[in-house]
């Protein structure tokens, strides 16, 4: 695993508007940057991130049919009481997932470490799945990265696949739902209604605010149709706490991601793991907080929180850091495995599975170990070592 | 290798986002239930495709069509003489409904049909509602394990109901999102 500065594509800006890519610099600060490029070997790639990932999915999954069959479990991971039946029955008819992202700490010298799982409302995916993608095209085309370079990215023909595999389980209409004003969700959720389309699934997107509500507990589009399946790139504890959030359970609402998915997303499945895999080389210490004074060695991280908010870090050496932001709550703790430098950034890679499969991966690099909303994505390539030649 | 073979979009970037329920005019896609090939044709002026999906619904339906022990049981959710006995290759027969009609999807582009199209084979039951299988692919895809062979009714024309409130959803969001 190297970083490799090299020059940007002239017009990676027109090519950025051209596709709909709106969100390449956020608050004029650059968000998607090819100044640069990480580099892996298939090796690393395969066995140190694509098995890692699809045996940690396996292993989650199961969790899953272990915490609803359990009401402490439910209870540790603040499940709310009126949610957890349904959410249960949601498991039992095993109701379609479409995708999630595991965040882990990795520099190419020892196992892959899971940070957490994105598994409700993951981000990043247009610009891993498809600029990213076409980075790599246009450079080789270019000549500039070295002959046969690949990269670990099937995530939009794995997108097309599994939406064609579970077009028929889904109800109509489908809508797909985002934030109003973040461009970010929306051209996530744009994208993902491009991909259900290359299926065969016509479907909507509407803004979460616009989603209405009907006498008798159904949710509606701006057409008043009642919506039949909702992907919503929205977490699933804040639906269960908004004000229309009471009725998800009888509402007849199909869900994508899934009820099951709030335990995937919820920290507490961290410890759970840890307690039924302790040692295993991909998972990193974790139990749930009690509250008391952080450990030197140890991260505290809300239940729920994203973008890297909230945490706060005990360095071994004593040092603290800490990241503002609006999650409180029940907490967990996790051993501290910093992140590598390479070049005095800090990238986290971001492995994909759609459906079960781990199908690809984004870098996002900040300029501190703790990676937050103001991270760059960085494309990444997969070149042969060279084996006892020097290419300068 | 390891990427994608190719990487298209359909509509991003080729359109202003519109942030509207109803905006399906000049792309999206058709869907249709049709009993019979000549009725696809009719819709749909597009005969070869009508044939194809035909085709695939009629394979689709040996496999993919609730399974009964005896032919009164199927009957008795599927009409008198709308049921069949088949045979699962494995040497076990069985009874389940004749194929009554079939599911087409297509996407359109400006008007005309793109390449591809979903099908499946749907089924009537006896209280006269369309069924078709829920989410076919066995193992091997993306999913990891087929996933039966539950039906899931066809809703020909959306459901309509008087909206009373909106608003209800999107106040946790904090200005730069909610995914992460």
């Amino acid at each position: 695993m190297r970083r490799v500065a090299c020059a940007e594509r002239a017009d990676w800006r027109a090519k950025a508007a051209a596709c709909g890519f709106g969100f390449h610099t956020i608050d004029d600060a650059p968000y998607w940057d090819e100044t640069a490029y990480y580099a892996f070997s298939l090796r690393e790639i395969e066995r140190d991130i694509e098995a890692p990932t699809e045996e940690l999915h396996a292993m989650a999954l199961d969790m899953v049919g272990r915490v609803v069959g359990s009401e402490r479990d439910m209870e540790r991971l603040a499940i709310p009481e009126g949610f957890r039946d349904w959410i249960a029955a949601s498991w039992r008819e095993r109701a379609p997932h479409l995708y999630g992202r595991m965040d882990f700490a990795y520099d190419g010298t020892g196992p892959a470490k899971l940070y957490e799982l994105n598994y409700d409302t993951p981000t990043s995916l247009f610009e891993a799945a498809f600029f990213q993608w076409q980075w790599l095209e246009d450079q080789l085309a270019a000549g500039a990265l070295p002959a046969g370079a690949d990269q670990f990215n099937s995530i939009q023909e794995s997108l097309v696949e599994a939406f064609g595999t579970i077009a028929r389980s889904i109800a109509r209409p489908f809508r797909l739902a985002a934030v109003r004003g973040s461009t970010e969700d929306q051209g996530t959720v744009a994208y993902l209604r491009d991909c259900a389309l290359q299926a065969g699934i016509d479907c909507e997107q509407l803004a979460i605010e616009d989603i209405g509500i009907t006498a008798d507990g159904r949710y509606t589009d701006l057409d008043d149709q009642v919506i039949g399946c909702l992907f919503k790139l929205y977490p699933l504890e804040d639906l269960f706490r908004e004000p229309f959030g009471r009725h998800l359970p009888r509402s007849g609402l199909q869900l994508i991601e899934p009820a099951w998915k709030a335990i995937l997303s919820n920290k507490g499945i961290l410890p759970l793991l840890w307690e039924a895999h302790a040692g295993h080389p991909n998972l990193l210490p974790a139990t749930f907080d009690d509250g008391g004074e952080l450990p030197r060695g140890w991260v505290r991280k809300p239940l729920h929180s994203r973008e890297g908010a909230n945490i706060a870090m005990r360095l071994p050496d004593g040092r603290e850091l800490a990241t503002g932001g609006p999650y409180g709550g029940p907490c967990i703790r996790q051993a501290c495995q910093p992140l590598g430098a390479f070049d005095g950034r800090y990238p986290l890679i971001g492995s994909w599975v759609v459906g079960d499969r781990a199908c690809g991966m984004g870098l996002r690099e900040d300029a501190t170990p703790i990676t937050k909303d103001s991270a760059c994505f960085v494309p990444h390539v997969i070149v042969e070592e060279a084996r006892g030649v020097l290419i300068a | 290798m390891k990427r994608s073979r190719t990487a298209a979009l359909l509509l991003m970037g080729s359109a202003p986002l519109l942030l509207t329920a109803c905006n399906s005019d000049s792309e999206a896609s058709r869907q249709g239930l049709y009993t019979s090939v000549e009725a696809c044709v009719a819709a749909t002026n597009d005969s070869a495709t009508c044939k194809q999906a035909f085709a695939k619904a009629q394979q689709e339906a040996t496999t993919e069509a609730p399974r009964f022990a005896n032919r009164a049981e199927c009957e008795a959710n599927y009409g008198a003489d709308k049921c069949t006995e088949r045979n699962d290759g494995g040497g076990h027969s069985f009874f389940g409904p004749m194929m009554t009609g079939f599911f087409l999807s297509q996407m359109l582009r400006n008007g005309t049909a793109a390449s591809g199209f979903n099908s499946a084979p749907a089924f009537r039951d006896s209280n006269g509602g369309w069924q078709r299988p829920a989410a076919g692919g066995g193992a091997g895809g993306v999913y990891r394990g087929g996933t039966g062979t539950a039906m899931v009714p066809i809703s020909a024309t959306p459901d309509r109901a008087v909206t009373v409130s909106r608003g209800g959803f999107g106040e946790s969001a904090g200005s730069r999102g909610a995914g992460g």
